[in-house]
């Protein structure tokens, strides 16, 4: 097995041990904030029918220009975005039925809902530096701006589907806006245990807990069929991996990667053909083990998930892959 | 700590550190990356999607 397939394949210990205690930390810094249950989105039955779109922020999101498309063929189900796909949907005019954010970082998420307090680029280039939203790798601060703007405007009529990691700056930044959170925990480790962190923070605050699988991405598909009750989704912009043709210091991990492995970068990466575009997409360790909890658990899931992305690395036999335009109208 | 730990004798043998692995080996490369990457979120397997406690109301179940 190769450098990159190992190491992904030890992801999920490495998680745990790596977020769990600013999960809990963030949980006990939001409890004052907590009022809602994201059980309590299941009875407002979004959008017609069983259909849902869930919509993360890959780079197919731009290239296939999915919710452009996604915005002029009518879709009348359920939209769910991911907090760093908010500011594409919103320029576009598709206003999501709920933004899922999860990730503790205490500085970077913010920026997905508009930083009110950024006035210069600061020295961290992670939103400069990447693919994810070209928007920001122009003009940091002006693309901050119209973000903050765009936000405010919508902010009350957003639904968040907040978890208790999320970092308290994004809370308080949806809160100033206008939105209203729906909170859940991460489930970080096997809630049978009698030593379980998953049950004592149940039962601290309440709340239940979701299998986030790795990433914002998967825990926005978990909520749209396990809570929401969506039986077929379609994935737009849910790629685990570059576009052909991205440079190593696009990437996500680039800084830790050369760090690491220095001359031996380019074997942290993998490269995967996509069977229905015919491309080579690369991608790194930890979009790997995020491609490879999906389909494990796709396999459980009572619901069908659809790969509209048109490109990516979400390729398998679990998943069928047909254009956003097939979905809607199929 | 060091307070409570003053050594008040010397001894003679030398002590020697194990020789670790060289820090360019695949091994060495692998424990650095498992202390920087990964997600976001955890990943339990397993376990379902949806755990809404032990209710004695019947709701604490395991959703899927």
């Amino acid at each position: 097995m190769d450098l990159g397939r190992r190491i992904a394949s030890r992801l999920a210990a490495a998680t745990a041990e790596r977020i769990t205690g600013a999960g809990l930390d963030n949980a006990q810094l939001n409890r004052p904030h907590i009022e809602r249950s994201v059980l309590d989105l299941a009875p407002l039955a979004f959008g017609d029918g069983d259909r849902a779109v869930v919509v993360a922020a890959g780079p197919s999101l731009r290239r296939r220009d999915s919710i452009a498309r996604l915005a002029r063929s009518g879709f009348k189900g359920a939209i769910v975005a991911v907090d760093s796909a908010l500011g594409a949907c919103l320029r576009a005019g598709v206003l999501p039925h709920v933004v899922v954010t999860v990730d503790p970082h205490p500085e970077r998420i913010v920026r997905w809902f508009g930083d009110p307090d950024l006035t210069a680029p600061p020295a961290d280039d992670y939103f400069r530096r990447q693919e994810m939203d070209r928007t920001h790798a122009v003009d940091e601060v002006a693309a901050n701006r119209k973000l903050v703007e765009l936000v405010d405007r919508y902010g009350p009529r957003l639904r968040v589907a907040a978890a208790t990691s999320a970092a308290p700056k994004v809370v308080e930044r949806c809160r100033q806006s206008g939105m209203t959170l729906y909170w859940w925990n991460p489930m970080y480790d096997d809630y049978d245990r009698a030593d379980s962190v998953s049950r004592r923070l149940h039962r601290d605050n309440g709340l239940p807990c979701l299998n986030g699988g790795g990433n914002v991405g998967t825990a926005a598909w978990v909520l749209t069929h396990a809570v929401l009750g969506k039986r077929r989704i379609g994935l737009i912009g849910m790629d685990f991996g570059y576009a052909p043709g991205t440079k190593y210091e696009q990437t996500q991990y680039y800084p830790e990667l050369r760090e690491m492995f220095g001359d031996r970068l380019g074997e942290a990466f993998i490269r995967i053909e996509n069977p229905t575009t015919g491309e080579t997409w690369l991608t790194d360790p930890a979009y790997y083990w995020f491609r490879d909890v999906f389909f494990e658990m796709s396999r459980e899931a009572d619901c069908e998930t659809v790969n509209c992305t048109e490109g990516g690395i979400l390729c398998g036999p679990e998943i069928k892959a047909v254009t956003l335009e097939e979905f809607v109208n199929g | 700590m060091t307070d409570y730990l003053k050594g008040n004798y010397k001894v003679d043998a030398k002590i020697e550190e194990p020789q670790g692995e060289a820090p360019n080996s695949t091994d060495e490369f692998e424990k650095k990356a498992l202390s920087r990457l990964g997600g976001s979120i955890c990943f339990v397997s397993k376990k379902g999607f949806l755990w809404k406690g032990d209710g004695a109301d019947g709701s604490g179940t395991k959703d899927r």
